[in-house]
């Protein structure tokens, strides 16, 4: 149990303190996805949808690996289906069929034959 | 709103506060952090946990409990928000810098006690 | 705990080699487009919050300062109650974030950071850099801020106070830098010039030279 129970206690976001690497000063400019990912965070939380404390819990709940292989807005987009599924504001089934229909949409303006899931 | 204690005279009228509503600490106040581990969701760091501080201002106005709000509490018993002072070596048994450095955080109320 | 993840923030070739857009773009896009045909959101709605982000950059944060350094009455007011002070210059706060000014003086030198996650004060500084949201800056800025700041070429003396404000709460920051010496007739376009974000998160002071990173 003394193994196990300190990964209950430690959020995976609570790293005050744990030394670690050099400062990389990286700043790279957002991808225009990734804008609307962050409006549309600020948007839920203006209606109260979910709100911004919510998303910070809904990114503590992917867990360690989760989080460790996404990017930032990459967490932030996974983290608002989890909610509006919990919520029943949205079922996974009707996001996987707008997302098909948004990779036909896609294909098809980009010219590709027969619009094909990649 | 000004984050300064309220002024130690009588109120004209005489009313009873809601839950919450008068805080229940002041700048200068010698607090401890309590030391309790909530499972899934907190908002006060592990470093955190039971160290001594001051109180160094209140934040008005009071609000609602930010690790409620994580499971979707939007509204409810609004209480207040503390500025809270710690110094680096009281944190840190090993630091380094200067003993004069220090850190400033913000703590909700319910997880504050008086040393 | 160890942590094995490899804590980046570039989305993973969202772009494919045929130009396609990445599963993560899609799937914002498809809640987006889902929750405007259900009525829990407008397109509208969006579209003005990324007109707001746009309109959120370093150069508010430094009229602020700059305001700060040439109007003694705006400073007290900014110290009292930096979101008010703010909101008399017409920046909006469009969320219930406090903010408070943090001032660097001959005896203290301050640094922000947000240990849990990233909170910034975003309406009078726009986003944050991506380093200041990576593991390192965060784990570290807490426990040995003097190194951190040595990283950034800052070397704080160790008769001046380093102090960390650690934001987790509904509270924002923003450091209001020193004025360096020489620049007492400069314009404000001058002075603000020399303000960089760097200098309002406290990683760096604002010098002569300053060139916005």
């Amino acid at each position: 149990m003394d193994l196990v129970q300190p990964v209950v206690q430690r959020l995976p976001n609570d790293i005050g303190g744990i030394v670690g690497d050099p400062v990389v000063r990286i700043d790279r400019p957002l991808e225009p996805w990734e804008k609307r990912c962050h409006a549309l965070a600020d948007v839920l939380d203006f209606h109260k949808i979910i709100n911004t404390e919510e998303k910070r819990r809904g990114v503590e709940s992917l867990g360690s690996a989760m989080i460790g292989a996404l990017g930032y807005y990459e967490r932030w987009a996974v983290v608002f289906a989890n909610l509006l599924f919990q919520k029943g504001v949205l079922t996974p089934e009707e996001v996987a069929l707008k997302m098909a229909g948004i990779d036909a949409r896609s294909s098809a303006e980009r010219g590709d034959d027969a619009g094909e899931p990649r | 709103m000004p984050e300064t204690p309220q002024p130690a005279t009588a109120p004209l009228l005489s009313v009873v506060l809601a839950t919450g509503e008068a805080p229940r600490f002041a700048p200068g106040d010698a607090i401890r952090v309590s030391d309790r581990s909530p499972i899934g969701h907190y908002r006060v760091p592990l470093y955190l946990r039971g160290k001594a501080g001051t109180v160094e201002a209140i934040i008005r106005p009071a609000r609602v409990n930010n690790e409620e709000e994580g499971f979707g509490r939007n509204i409810g018993e609004n209480r207040h928000y503390y500025r809270i002072a710690i110094p680096m070596t009281a944190l840190w048994p090993a630091y380094r810098g200067s003993s004069q450095d220090s850190l400033r955080i913000e703590v909700f109320e319910t997880w504050l006690e008086r040393a | 705990m160890t942590e094995h993840d490899h804590d980046h923030s570039h989305p993973h070739a969202e772009i494919a080699a045929d130009g396609a857009p990445g599963y993560f773009e899609v799937l914002e896009t498809a809640l987006r487009e889902l929750l405007i045909e259900k009525g829990f959101i407008k397109a509208a709605e969006i579209r003005r919050q990324i007109e707001v982000i746009d309109s959120r950059t370093p150069a508010l944060g430094a009229k602020i300062v700059v305001k700060a350094w040439t109007d003694s009455v705006f400073r007290a007011q900014l110290l009292a109650n930096g979101r008010a002070a703010c909101e008399e210059l017409g920046i909006t706060f469009y969320d219930d974030t406090s903010l408070i000014v943090l001032e660097n003086t001959e005896t203290v030198h301050n640094l922000i950071v947000c240990t849990l996650c990233s909170c910034y004060p975003r309406p009078v500084l726009g986003l944050p850099p991506d380093w200041y949201k990576l593991k390192p800056y965060r784990a570290r800025a807490v426990i040995e801020p003097r190194a951190v700041l040595a990283e950034f070429g800052t070397i704080i003396p160790d008769d001046v106070e380093v102090r960390v404000s650690d934001s987790t709460a509904v509270v924002r920051y923003l450091v209001l830098p020193r004025r360096p010496a020489g620049t007492e007739n400069y314009s404000l376009d001058r002075l603000e010039a020399l303000v960089t974000r760097d200098a309002m998160i406290g990683v760096v002071p604002v010098t002569l030279d300053s060139v916005e990173a």
